[in-house]
């Protein structure tokens, strides 16, 4: 059995008189693909922007390898080793493609300056354009042009080389195949597999309950809240996923409707 | 393809990049413009009235430089022209009035501008009221100090000459042309502009920050300190502006630089910066400076009658604003 890389223990998040997390207690291991689902609310953006450092989580503990830590910013959750690809907000779009795949991790030169330290451009331009061949990015792309001039499912792939340069341990991906189409998403996808087959271990947060029966190990079910739900991919199926998540039993709702 | 071949085409693609930089697009106009004004009327390039031109340039310039850069951040300052006018006022009544060494009368001019751009900065990032509203009230309350503070009347004049003076507003001959040794404060904050922006660390994180603030600040870039920072930059280099414009005509008048601020965002987008932040070019900057002030320069010696001048100085601007949209819309898949 794989070691547990990230754990999650009674985590709470309050916004004013709203609780967008009553108490998330969950686990990850080490290359391991976690899908994280549940309907609008439920809590999932919650629960990784506490994980990632957006919001500060008001009362539980995290563990990384079995030590407790704390995560009060981006920084810290960076620094552990949790790299978040935000939906749709993970590039910078009027950056080059090097640039942002070192933003907030420049190479410089003359590191004494400070931030007014010059840029490294020789090795910005090598590292990016290795790591663009290291992750298999089919089509040839030019480090320096500016993101925005790259399709949805490219940007998407960027946004997880960048994660897996860096070797983070965890890599949590807020709905990696939104606004994608077909070839894309199949594209990310079996990017994500890439990137459990190098041993990070990815949790991955979807709508699409087809896309986590083809990459996950395991999926975690979150209502109103709190996790509900855990199942291994082998040892379920579509519809009770289904169910769960709505709360109701989808197959019973099916069989009451033939009958009438 | 032969190796040559490859290579010309290389440099064509280069080439066509360029051509379709925002830079260049301001450059090849000001160049027309240029050539346009000197056609009709010869005067426009004689020394003097380039002496002229050159001797205003670095004041506005100045703010233009300080203001790409809080553009490109996504930020903007409207309280730049009242600036402009409270720090001179504030260093002469002190140093007239109330008999202070000019020195330290420079010092609390400048204290105050860093107080004005902080108060800007932590408004706006951290109760994230828009910079747009944040500004307008700090210009009404600076211009509205500045007019308080002297009655609503010009300052004596300041004629004692000293090692400030020159510092900020010497004047020197270089060959026909009569020069400030402002324009050297400005060649030198343009190249440290242009520097930050496109060589140094900061500058990535200022282009990030106006392209994708949440982007940035999950890759951990300290998006608002970056922003509270440039916001004191531009108080700082506004004051200091309105402190050459006061030596250099030797007077400090509470209703200097109305209407500047939106003469040097003006500069700024005609230049190629981004109004919306990410894009954003100090070369550009220099160029929308040289623009603007040759424009407004250039309009009256071609004999455009007064009342006129401002219908052409904002069809320009509207023109150059076209162009960098269609310029953008060719290049961007969004």
């Amino acid at each position: 059995m794989n070691a547990e890389v990230l754990r999650l223990e009674r985590i709470r998040k309050s916004f004013g008189s709203v609780q967008a997390l009553k108490s998330a207690t969950m686990a990850l291991k080490e290359g391991e693909v976690v899908a994280l689902v549940g309907d609008n609310g439920a809590g999932k953006s919650t629960l990784i922007k506490a994980i990632s450092g957006v919001h500060p989580i008001d009362d539980g503990e995290i563990f990384m390898h079995g030590k407790k830590v704390e995560i009060t910013s981006a920084r810290d959750a960076i620094d552990l080793g949790i790299e978040t690809i935000h939906q749709d907000t993970s590039l910078a779009p009027d950056l080059s493609i090097a640039r942002n795949l070192f933003l907030g991790r420049e190479p410089v030169r003359l590191s004494f300056l400070g931030v007014l330290a010059p840029l490294d451009f020789a090795e910005l331009r090598n590292s990016a354009s290795v790591l663009l061949k290291r992750v298999g990015i089919s089509k040839k792309l030019d480090a320096d042009a500016p993101v925005n001039t790259l399709s949805g499912g490219e940007r998407q792939s960027i946004a997880i080389s960048r994660a897996m340069q860096f070797a983070a341990k965890v890599i949590i991906l807020d709905e990696p195949t939104n606004n994608l189409g077909v070839e894309e998403t199949h594209g990310v996808l079996r990017f994500v597999r890439e990137v459990r087959a190098a041993g990070h271990s990815v949790l991955f947060i979807t709508h699409n309950i087809h896309h986590v029966f083809e990459v996950a190990d395991r999926i975690v079910v979150m209502r109103r809240g709190e996790i509900v739900a855990e199942r291994t991919v082998a040892d379920t199926d579509l519809l009770t996923v289904e169910s769960l998540i709505m709360g109701a039993d989808m197959s019973k709702l099916l069989k009451d409707k033939q009958v009438h | 393809m032969t190796a040559v071949a490859e290579k010309m085409e290389v440099r064509g693609e280069k080439w066509r990049g360029l051509m379709g930089s925002p830079q260049f697009a301001s450059l090849a106009i000001l160049v027309i413009v240029l050539a346009a004004f000197s056609a009709v009327n010869p005067n426009f390039l004689s020394p003097l009235n380039i002496s002229n031109m050159m001797a205003f340039l670095p004041e506005l310039g100045i703010m233009a430089l300080a203001m790409t850069l809080l553009m490109t951040a996504g930020e903007f300052d409207l309280s730049v022209g009242a600036v402009f006018a409270l720090g001179p006022v504030i260093v002469m009544l002190l140093a007239q009035t109330a008999g202070v060494d000019i020195g330290v009368a420079l010092l609390i001019g400048l204290l105050v501008c860093i107080a004005i751009g902080a108060i800007n900065g932590l408004i706006v990032t951290k109760i994230g009221i828009s910079s747009f509203l944040v500004t307008l009230s700090m210009l009404l309350i600076v211009r509205g100090s500045a007019l308080y503070i002297t009655q609503g009347f010009p300052l004596k004049s300041w004629d004692q000459p000293g090692f400030f003076v020159t510092l900020l507003a010497g004047s020197f001959d270089l060959g026909p042309f009569k020069l400030y040794v402002s324009l050297w404060w400005f060649i030198a904050l343009s190249l440290l502009g242009a520097y930050v922006l496109n060589y140094a660390k900061l500058g990535n994180w200022i282009s990030a920050i106006g392209s994708n603030r949440n982007a940035a600040v999950a890759r951990g870039v300290p998006a608002d300190a970056v922003k509270i920072w440039l916001f004191i930059i531009t108080s700082v280099l506004a004051g200091l502006a309105g402190m050459i414009s006061a030596f250099r005509i030797s007077a400090a008048s509470p209703v200097a630089g109305t209407g500047y601020e939106l003469e040097v965002i003006a500069m700024v987008v005609v230049g190629g910066t981004a109004l919306t932040g990410g894009r954003g070019t100090v070369l550009g900057t220099v160029v929308g400076a040289f623009m603007l002030r040759a424009i407004r320069n250039g309009i009256v010696l071609i004999g455009v009658p007064g009342l006129a001048f401002n219908i052409f100085v904002g069809a320009i601007i509207l023109i150059m604003l076209v162009l960098h949209a269609l310029i953008q819309k060719g290049s961007a898949r969004r």
